[in-house]
């Protein structure tokens, strides 16, 4: 299953939104979609799933075009809502047989989810009736009720306690292990750091970095050293400006050739104390913060 | 399609099962039950048969000064009031002042005081609006004078009698077209539930828009379902929920009437209402049909721009404005009997207006076949193409939030889609 958006263009008015968005996701994996606010996200994921029309480019699922039909995707939007007045199960079993599903496969599929989410208990409720974090909970079923071949999440994380954020994690991995597509887009880069294999970052309508995640850290010259020490006055005095102390016992140490990685940790561990020493990897906060931190 | 489908679906079920609609349903059909079963009632509480105790539990009219009327017919008085006021007991009495302390106390509701044979005074408690007893005392004295002045001229009372009140000459009227005073009422119902209907549903499918927006499941909506699904969906099934009230209503009534036939007997009123011509019936479904779904366009495509609950009130008045103006034009045309003036013959053109307007017309005179096809041809296609247009707004205003656009600048964006 392979999901590919190609050079896709949209404009508001005057105004290019997107400008060029390509990128591919594959079944079995979990994309992540970042960028900013207002860096195009959203309207991306429109595109992709239909709302609007793109200008130019075009939206290929397994290299076919004929677009997304909306029971292959499931959608958690970043504005949560659905009807705070109507009874929960009968609306997400209106979600579902909007999405394609027969009226008695979609009120099994829903039982099904409210009970893996432990939400069986509010089934006849009224949805105003839950608390924010049960509220997302009854709409990630939406997302998921229909057994999409895509699923969308939009800052799924965001109003979780940690015990709910373990029960989606839960969720998300078994969808990924499923075969799925999983594409997300959160500010939290942790979730995207744990899921994703693949990352695309956006900024100003433009992908400013797209690739495998392990590459795009290998990428990065490998010449800093994490080093804990409970020496690190001593360490920080004879290394100079090469190091920077990040605590009173971490230090970050760059080499100027990356090739002399392991003298170095040889040095290390024979003239200090030394509690660790490791080759150290950009965050995806870091990575982050470079690529999408000045808006074009 | 299929999503179309299910959106009607649940839209309907949401009216349907909405305690609101229910309870107004509920609460009409009964008010008519009563309305129509009145008479049955109220013969029953009165026992069916006219008892003598009744006469005594008339109110009362005094008729004071009877030695100041002419002679010759002052015999007569009191049997002449007594024919012309049925619904009273004739009292007569010779102090005025007693007369009015009488009136003050409330022991009697009015009284007649003659001064002289030409002239007399009203006496009344309160002088109700719909008060025409003086014009019936008017008729009974001057019948009186007449005969006074025939027996003067050597009548009996009985010849006199005779040649005033025996002969009676009698007319009929054929209308060759419509009858505007027996269809006036059936009309002015039929207008009257167009435009309740009309403005009540299609506020709720503004409101019912804007919810969506508001709660943000238009997010989901938009993405399992196209515009034009959600738009149609929404607007038919407050068009079924609509008429779905309309019949029981109006079926109530009818069956209501059917099994009091005997109890109305021939109350004109009532009969005129009910006469109503199978072929108006279903005028009245098309141009309901037709003139619902163009305002209920118009109202979908309001609520999709605004945001807020709020901001349908303020944007959806220009809709409701022209609507109302429609409606006055109509009820006034209707009041002043003048159903074939030029504004309603225009009005019975204009898409906006010609559903009340053109109903109207055909309801009250007779109007060519061919200006009522081409009326509902220009209504027909205007729908067409308000709902074309409403499903564009639709689609742009469902995704935009904060304040609602200006119109210029929606339309200029609506254009721009393809």
């Amino acid at each position: 299953m392979r999901l590919e958006l190609v050079d896709i263009e949209k404009s508001f008015g005057e105004k290019r939104v997107l400008k060029g968005i390509s990128l591919t996701a594959e079944g079995g994996r979990a994309f992540g979609l970042l960028g900013r606010n207002g860096a195009g996200k959203t309207t991306t994921l429109r595109i992709l799933m239909g709302v609007i029309s793109s200008d130019a480019g075009k939206v290929l699922f397994d290299g076919r075009p004929e677009g997304l039909s909306s029971e292959r995707f499931g959608y958690l939007p970043e504005e949560r809502g659905l009807y705070p007045k109507k009874k929960i199960f009968d609306q997400l079993v209106y979600f579902a047989t909007l999405k394609g599903m027969r009226t008695r496969e979609a009120e099994k599929a829903v039982d099904y989810w409210l009970g893996r989410l432990g939400m069986s208990e509010y089934k006849n409720k009224r949805l105003d009736t839950l608390s924010k974090g049960n509220q997302q909970k009854i709409q990630l079923i939406t997302a998921l009720a229909h057994d999409p071949e895509i699923v969308i999440l939009d800052e799924p994380f965001s109003g979780l306690d940690p015990v709910n954020a373990r029960l989606l994690k839960d969720v998300v991995r078994q969808t990924i292990a499923r075969g799925k597509i999983v594409l997300f887009s959160s500010h939290q880069m942790n979730y995207i750091e744990e899921f994703c294999d693949e990352i695309a970052i956006l900024n100003g309508g433009k992908i400013v970095l797209s690739g495998g995640l392990d590459a795009i850290k290998r990428s990065y010259p490998r010449n800093r050293l994490a080093v804990r020490s409970l020496e690190g006055e001593r360490i920080a005095a004879d290394f100079g400006p090469a190091c920077e102390r990040i605590s009173e016992n971490e230090l970050l140490l760059t080499l100027p050739d990356p090739g002399k990685k392991a003298e170095t940790m040889k040095m290390l561990s024979e003239k200090y104390d030394i509690d660790g020493v490791s080759v150290s990897e950009p965050s995806l906060n870091d990575i982050f913060v470079q690529y999408a931190g000045g808006q074009e | 399609m299929k999503a179309f489908r299910k959106i009607l679906k649940f839209e309907l079920k949401n009216y349907l099962t909405n305690k609101v609609y229910l309870v107004l349903t509920v609460l009409l059909v009964l008010l008519i039950a009563v309305v129509m079963f009145f008479p049955r009632i109220a013969g029953a509480f009165k026992g069916g048969e006219e008892n003598p105790t009744d006469w005594e539990n008339l109110p009362v009219m005094l008729l004071v000064g009877e030695e100041n009327w002419e002679e010759t017919t002052r015999p007569m008085l009191v049997d002449s009031f007594a024919a012309a006021f049925p619904e009273y007991r004739i009292v007569p009495l010779a102090d005025l002042e007693k007369a009015k302390e009488t009136l003050l106390a409330g022991e009697a509701e009015c009284a007649v005081a003659l001064e002289s044979p030409e002239s007399y005074t009203y006496y009344v408690n309160n002088l109700s609006l719909y008060d025409s007893n003086i014009e019936f005392v008017d008729a009974v004295l001057s019948q009186l004078t007449r005969v006074s002045a025939m027996i003067t001229a050597g009548m009996t009372p009985e010849e006199a009698e005779e040649a005033l009140v025996g002969r009676v000459v009698t007319g009929n009227t054929v209308s060759l077209g419509k009858n505007q005073a027996e269809n006036f009422f059936y009309t002015y119902i039929m207008i009257f539930a167009l435009y309740m209907v009309i403005i009540l549903y299609g506020q709720m499918v503004a409101t019912g828009v804007a919810t969506e927006k508001s709660s943000r499941a238009m997010e989901l909506l938009i993405t399992s379902a196209g515009t034009n699904s959600l738009m149609f969906g929404k607007v038919i099934a407050a068009c079924l929920a609509g008429l779905i009230q309309i019949v029981a209503v109006f079926g109530s009534a009818l069956l209501f009437y059917r099994l009091n036939l005997s109890a109305w007997g021939d109350n004109f009123l009532v009969q005129s209402i009910f006469a109503m011509p199978v072929n108006l019936f279903l005028y009245m479904l098309v141009f309901f049909v037709l003139g619902f779904f163009i305002y209920a366009f118009l109202y979908g495509a309001v609520g999709s721009m605004a945001s807020r609950l709020e901001d349908i009130n303020t944007s959806s008045t220009p809709i409701t404005m022209l609507f109302i103006i429609g409606f006055f034009v109509v009820v006034f045309s209707m009041t002043s009997g003048d159903t074939e003036s030029l504004l309603l013959k225009v009005c019975s053109f204009i898409p906006f207006t010609s559903p009340m307007a053109m109903f109207t017309r055909i309801a009250m005179s007779t109007v060519p076949w061919v200006e009522i096809a081409l009326s509902i041809l220009i209504l027909l296609a205007s729908v067409i193409g308000v709902g074309v247009v409403s499903a564009k707004i639709y689609r742009v205003g469902v995704l935009l939030y904060g304040t609602p656009p200006k119109l210029g600048k929606m339309l200029r964006a609506v254009l721009r889609t393809k």
